[in-house]
């Protein structure tokens, strides 16, 4: 069989050999992206993202989606431009909470015993639903990071409200209120992250009274649409064939 | 040239086959936190632990032991670490094998970070409650913002039991009392598999056709609007309304679940009550001091004046909470971690008492292996290579009065 020549002999065996590249390209994106956001997740979103005592109202809401907007951004580019596929978003989160919960169970809580309720991940998946969803409607990537963008941080919060709702009922404890995550960070001792690391609404926002989260969100939303245009460029530059030598 | 590759195959695959063996049938815990390796001037010249009580040696899961003592704050806290305006009191242990039920300077509860002030002396009491079975070392720590973990002496405590049995209920102010082990812990699984699912749903969705290679040709060929149906669309519609729709309903249903809930909590204690100690009558000049390496003794020159109506002898150097005592003079009685205790490590070069009103010039040594084992010794490559301590004297009345002691020191070699 000289160079020039079809592997396949069929169209039954194209199809077929079609559909073993397909699960071996996605297999493997799948967990090239696991291993790469993870890594970046862990670096930017960090302890934000780690513990119960950090996710507050504020700083928790403004800066996971920022972080965590970057490799949908760019995988987006990618799947959409070359093959109008649109779940580079979803298949990102999917990786990254695979990821986050592979480490979590099996380090935080099986290595170092931390409980499961004091450090599991945030959860990204609606926002990153959203964003696919914009991306294969519009066919347009500014729309989708200032609509899908926007919708990617607006629906953080309240997408893990419900997981986190219950850990803000507060308890008074030895003459001190606490809610029971702030109890989870003080009884779970970690001798590496004293109470002073914590990021907990350091900084203004006070003439907004206890409505801060929505504010928190606006503005999260906002620097996601720009952190998106930037990400969504790298993926169509990664993704690009300039530099693989013609035939 | 196979039959070589062959052989270096072989060798290496044996190779590997004893390294795991090895390693399965020796794997010691690796159970220390690095105390040794902290900068020794950290040790000698920021926080020192004194009359440190662990109140067991073994525990069992669900029962509570204390550490209790008195730091000083040290008034010369090197230039090199941030002082200790936010600092929070912790515990050295390896990961939540005790929970910390309470801890308390000065007899105020400090879940927060708290600021110390330089030259003063404050009580403190932790409460654990053992939670993981094992052998543990349980130390005194200080965290402090800009200066990093300082951490006091250890002592091993051994938990028994099983890890299973462990509750930690805590009432919340509505009443309910839940085990803040397990709490909320199926909500949040609940949701992560049901988010998780709709993605995977989502990702299927796509994948139940070819994906890659027909796409790509059909993108090639111009024809990328064929690839996305308008079924495809109303799907996507679908999926998009449907996630927005239930983060609404999960949002609000929450809300009606949860009615009563509070922000984080931080926040920086000030006013921290030190121990008022008595006015101090003994004083000490540091006329010299140098370190021996070859016989691993520090040896200072003391002149030690008496201002007391009491007559006083030294008893014991307290550095990095390594206690050098003079067994004639003081002897230690708490349980002291024996690699922590020097029971005859201070001589003196005459330890009669010291009348009131009199001075008197002294050559201390402080001898033992703990200068190497805890590495106390590589103060001599510090930058700023001074040691400091806390000298204790004991009156007839075996009254105690605590001196601090902070100067040069020079390493002799020979």
């Amino acid at each position: 069989m000289s160079a020039s020549q079809s592997a396949v002999r069929s169209r039954a065996e194209a199809v077929k050999v079609s559909r073993t590249f397909d699960w071996l390209i996605l297999f493997t994106l799948f967990f090239v992206v696991l291993g790469g956001y993870h890594i970046h997740y862990m670096l930017t979103g960090g302890d934000w993202d780690f513990w119960t005592d950090w996710k507050d109202r504020r700083l928790w809401v403004t800066v996971a989606p920022i972080v965590s907007i970057t490799f949908p951004a760019a995988v987006q580019a990618c799947l959409w431009w070359r093959y109008r596929l649109p779940f580079g978003a979803v298949v990102c989160i999917l990786g990254l909470l695979l990821g986050e919960w592979i480490n979590r169970y099996m380090n935080f809580w099986g290595w170092t015993y931390f409980p499961v309720n004091f450090c599991f991940p945030s959860n990204l998946m609606p926002g990153a639903i959203v964003l696919d969803v914009v991306l294969m409607l519009t066919n347009s990537m500014t729309i989708t990071a200032v609509i899908g963008g926007m919708a990617y941080g607006l629906l953080f919060y309240p997408g893990n409200w419900p997981i986190m709702a219950p850990l803000h009922v507060p308890v008074e404890y030895n003459g001190m209120m606490m809610t029971l995550a702030d109890l989870q960070g003080y009884h779970y001792v970690r001798t590496g992250t004293p109470e002073y690391i914590r990021m907990v609404e350091k900084g203004t926002l006070r003439t907004f009274g206890k409505d801060v989260a929505p504010v928190s969100a606006f503005f999260s939303a906002f620097v996601s649409i720009l952190i998106y245009f930037l990400w969504h460029f790298f993926g169509k530059w990664f993704a690009g064939t300039g530099f693989v030598q013609s035939s | 040239m196979k039959l070589i590759k062959d052989k270096v195959a072989k060798l290496s695959f044996v190779a590997l086959l004893v390294t795991v063996t090895a390693a399965m049938f020796y794997a010691p815990t690796a159970s220390a936190h690095g105390e040794k390796s902290q900068a020794a001037f950290m040790r000698m010249r920021t926080i020192h632990w004194f009359d440190l009580n662990w109140s067991k040696d073994t525990v069992a899961v669900n029962d509570t032991m204390t550490i209790s003592g008195k730091f000083h704050v040290f008034a010369g806290w090197p230039e090199t670490v941030d002082k200790p305006e936010i600092s929070f009191l912790n515990i050295g242990i390896p990961g939540p094998v005790f929970i910390r039920q309470g801890s308390w300077i000065g007899g105020q509860l400090v879940p927060r970070s708290v600021t110390l002030e330089l030259g003063e002396t404050y009580e403190f009491k932790v409460l654990l409650k053992a939670r993981r079975p094992g052998d543990w070392h349980v130390h005194t720590m200080m965290n402090v913002k800009g200066g990093g973990p300082i951490i006091g002496p250890g002592k091993w405590v051994t938990v028994t039991g099983t890890m299973g049995s462990f509750t930690n209920p805590v009432t919340t102010l509505l009443g309910d009392t839940i085990n803040l082990e397990t709490y909320n812990l199926s909500n949040t699984y609940f949701w992560h598999a049901f988010w998780y699912g709709l993605g995977l749903v989502w990702v299927g969705y796509w994948a139940r056709k070819p994906i890659f290679v027909p796409r790509h040709i059909a993108m090639e060929a111009g024809k990328a609007d064929s690839l996305i149906t308008a079924g495809d669309r109303k799907v996507a519609l679908g999926f998009a309304v449907g996630t927005i729709a239930i983060v609404a309903f999960g949002m609000s249903s929450t809300n009606a679940a949860y009615p009563v809930t509070t922000p984080l909590q931080a926040g920086l204690l000030r006013g921290m009550k030190p121990i008022e100690l008595p006015a101090r009558t003994v004083n000490v000049k540091v006329e010299d001091a140098t370190y021996r390496v070859p016989g691993r003794a520090m040896q200072m020159t003391l002149t030690i004046t008496n201002n007391g109506d009491s007559a006083v002898r030294l008893g014991e150097f307290n550095t990095a909470g390594v206690r050098f005592l003079d067994p004639k003079v003081h002897t230690d009685e708490t349980g002291y971690p024996d690699d922590l205790l020097a029971e005859e490590g201070l001589s003196v070069s005459d330890n009669s008492p010291i009348a009131p009103g009199t001075s008197r010039t002294v050559q201390v040594t402080a001898s033992d292996a703990a200068w190497e084992v805890y590495r106390l010794a590589d103060l001599i490559y510090d930058p700023d290579s001074r040691f400091a301590g806390l000298l204790f004297f004991f009156d007839e009345a075996g009254n105690r009065q605590m001196v601090m002691v902070d100067a040069p020191l020079i390493p002799t070699f020979i």
